[in-house]
């Protein structure tokens, strides 16, 4: 077996490595699929439906575990995150890194928006003369947005809006109290206030059973009832036959030939601490956005000196996130001693007022692009909102009941620019527990995120008076970078072999067999998350990928024309 | 679409199942009293016997009766179940013990309430008439009855009281006192607002506040 030369490795087991196997699987080649970490049983392992009382930390966590805990780390789900392989961040930057080891990813316990990513997006730069226009456009990415709807099902409404492509999609998730008072809020401002594109099965589809809404989507499906890479592509994957899925092998680097071109992967079975090499005639790498960064980088050959397909020196570059931030929190008085309702029973984003800024002109703004806002709020598992409430006793406990439905808290989610301050670099010091040397973060929040984030706190403050609501009081800063988990950019696709790692099909301009499929791609984070975007290019990377093969050219840099 | 209405059920079946298990008392871990150290308490916790008395881990004795008796005015047995009936005293001490970085604060909180309340009235803070213990505690819950130089009181009553509201709203009694709609393990589907033709929310009924009647302020 340590000989077998298989079609395509695939590093990374998430969003993009599961949709990129099961489409390279049913093709009929065979895959091998690195992970670095253990394989999890959803009905087993997934504590799904664990009430905090039966939790030792009641949800809080150990207090020992304070300092290193992860964004969206759980009391359920410790113990899969990763924290034994480090990084560093620069002085004067700041940069969280959320990793998850088990198979499938982040993608277990994600948020689920999915909006399509548009021509207003694709096009940016042409319209607002800002960094570089996007190597594809709406007509002909839309199809491939369908088969991944058809696929995974996305909950929403078609909206007619300018910044966001209609999909197609299944009954949406229905509006809460708060989500109508805030719609006529939001009405009288001339924002829309609409049903977010959320992936989770209002309905059963393709034989997954609809969510049961039990309010545990943060610990993981156990029904399968939103996407996730364990219930929907690797299960696909594996039922071809044609894939090998190894756990606990910790990527190192891409192994190139003679010509430079990828020939393996090099890993470190963490199981036995000992450097493992596969082969195979290509390699896709979907380790998530920074980590595939990160091992391109680690990438060094005689060839490529500063890291694996790396000749325009943007490898690393162009780091993007979303800021994130609370412009505005406060109360509802109108729900006040209102009985309980199961607000938060979805455990979803519901709706969202998704970006209003810069559509008609798009130097309209003190900023350019746009920011999308979403509302949380209602009869939440924890009132903790309590610091609001002064005093003790009876009157206190009254209190946390009557105002148990009445709390609100918007979430910005602003995409930063691109920008020469803000990249990946590898630490030249500092290894890893298997001497690999470690990613270390450049990176700053920007002006235009920045006025992004000051706009939205007034435009917050204006939406909570017009919704006869009360303020609380808004974030002070935005989150630090990284919390969004929604970074972009390292490896980002253009036509221009001088100017871009990857092309218009995310494969290496110097390395024809090498493909990346994940975030890092993206040019910029728009204002819509990247989830199911990584999925609809990654369906479309890997038919590429497929035709190469059935041509006999997985090695050979094709133009983009001949393809299509 | 169509789906397979089986496995939904099946599903259904499971999660029923489950959701009539979890109202079970027994599987209650907070329920735990008794000398069976924390380390143990996790999936094997001993059934809450009412004539063993809990061993605090970091408390001492006389730390932990005023704890009590902090937890119990904060969150009071008044016609529903308060910190008492949830076992709030022993969710904070457990969460003290595990946690060195707060353990100083407690303690010395503590100290400053016994130490006040002999400068005070004369005698430490358990030995204080009801009276005088929520006198004591007004001045450091409400704005309007602050006092110089009960800084460190107001610090130390606002840490006690979050961790008294994070033991008492996780418990299974402090979220059925909040209806809390996540106890019910599946809903067919996403409920949403009830209130058709008022979606400023301008005409709903008036609130009920039957079980919390009681109030214990002026």
């Amino acid at each position: 077996m340590p000989n077998t030369l298989y079609d395509v490795i695939v590093v990374g087991t998430g969003a993009g490595g599961g949709m990129a196997m099961k489409t390279l699987c049913e093709a009929g080649l065979k895959v091998c699929a690195l992970n670095s970490g253990k394989r999890l049983d959803p009905v087993k392992d997934f504590k799904t439906h664990a009430q905090r009382y039966e939790l030792t930390y009641r949800g809080f966590m150990d207090p020992k575990t304070r300092s290193r805990r992860h964004v969206c780390e759980r009391e359920t789900t410790q113990g899969i995150w990763e924290h034994d392989i480090t990084f560093t961040v620069a002085p004067g930057s700041r940069w969280k890194w959320s990793r998850c080891q088990a198979v499938g990813g982040k993608s277990n316990f994600w948020g689920r928006s999915s909006a399509r990513f548009g021509d207003i997006d694709f096009k940016a730069a042409s319209l607002d003369g800002f960094d570089v226009d996007w190597p594809i456009t709406e007509a002909e990415i839309g199809p491939y947005y369908s088969r991944v709807e058809r696929m995974i099902g996305v909950a929403s409404t078609v909206q007619n809006r300018p910044s966001n492509p209609d999909g197609e999609y299944l009954p949406p998730i229905k509006f809460r109290c708060l989500d109508h008072i805030f719609q006529q809020a939001a009405n009288k401002l001339g924002i829309l206030y609409l049903p977010d594109r959320c992936a989770q099965l209002t309905v059963p589809h393709n034989g997954h059973p609809a969510c049961h809404y039990c309010g545990g989507c943060s610990s993981g499906c156990d029904s399968g009832s939103f996407f996730s890479p364990t219930w929907f592509t690797i299960p696909a994957a594996e039922k071809t036959g044609n894939l090998e899925l190894r756990t606990d092998a910790h990527v190192k680097e891409v192994l190139v030939d003679e010509d430079g071109k990828a020939k393996g992967v090099s890993y470190i079975d963490r199981k036995t601490g000992q450097e493992v090499a596969v082969l195979a005639k290509a390699v896709v790498l979907a380790a998530s956005c920074c980590e595939t960064a990160k091992i391109m980088l680690n990438s060094k050959s005689r060839h490529w000196p500063t890291g694996i397909a790396n000749s325009s020196g943007q490898l690393g570059r162009n780091l993007s996130d979303h800021l994130y931030g609370t412009p505005a929190y406060g109360y509802l008085p109108q729900l006040l001693g209102q009985p309980s309702r199961p607000d938060t029973v979805h455990e979803s984003t519901v709706t969202w007022m998704p970006r209003w800024q810069n559509l008609a002109n798009p130097r309209e703004e003190k900023f350019i692009r746009g920011y999308s806002v979403y509302t949380n709020g209602g009869c939440k598992e924890f009132p903790s909102f309590h610091f609001q409430i002064e005093g003790f006793g009876s009157r206190f406990k009254r209190d946390i009941k009557r105002y148990y439905p009445t709390p609100f808290s918007f979430l910005i989610q602003a995409p930063s620019l691109p920008s020469k301050n803000n990249y990946i670099e590898i630490d030249p010091e500092v290894k890893d527990i298997f001497g690999i040397p470690v990613a270390r973060f450049h990176f700053q929040w920007g002006s235009n995120e920045l006025l992004m984030w000051e706009h939205c706190k007034q435009v917050c403050a204006e939406l909570v008076k017009a919704a006869g609501g009360e303020l609380w009081g808004a974030g002070d800063d935005p989150s630090a970078p990284g919390t969004s988990l929604h970074e972009t950019g390292p490896c980002r696709f253009g036509n221009d072999p001088k100017k871009f790692v990857t092309n218009g099909f995310s494969q290496c301009h110097d390395v024809p067999n090498l493909f990346v499929c994940d975030a890092s791609i993206f040019p910029f984070a728009t204002d819509k998350t990247s989830t199911i975007s990584i999925m609809a290019f990654t369906l479309r990377t890997c038919e590429y990928m497929v035709e190469l093969f059935r041509r006999g050219s997985i090695d050979e840099r094709k133009r983009r024309s001949k393809f299509e | 679409m169509g789906g397979q209405s089986t496995d939904r059920r099946e599903v259904l079946r499971a999660l029923s199942l489950a959701a009539a298990a979890s109202q079970f008392s027994g599987f209650d871990r907070w329920a735990f009293a008794s000398a069976k150290p924390h380390a143990g308490h996790a999936g094997s916790a001993p059934a809450k016997s009412s004539t063993t008395r809990y061993q605090p881990q970091f408390f001492s004795a006389e730390e932990y009766a005023s704890l009590e008796r902090l937890t119990e005015m904060i969150i009071p047995s008044d016609g529903t179940p308060g910190a008492k009936e949830a076992g709030v005293s022993e969710f904070i001490d457990f969460m003290v013990a595990s946690d060195p970085e707060i353990q100083y604060r407690f303690r010395y909180g503590l100290g400053w309430l016994d130490t006040h309340a002999r400068w005070l009235f004369g005698a430490g803070f358990r030995d204080l008439s009801e009276k005088q213990q929520n006198e004591m505690l007004e001045h450091l819950a409400y704005a309007q009855r602050y006092r110089p130089r009960e800084e460190d009181g107001r610090a130390f009553f606002r840490l006690l009281r979050e961790y008294a509201v994070m033991g008492y709203y996780t418990s299974r009694i402090g979220l059925e006192q909040l209806d809390y709609p996540g106890l019910q393990l599946v809903y067919d589907e996403m409920p949403g607002c009830p209130h058709q033709g008022d979606p400023e929310h301008k005409h709903l009924p008036p609130p009920k506040y039957k079980s919390l009647a009681v109030r214990n302020d002026a």
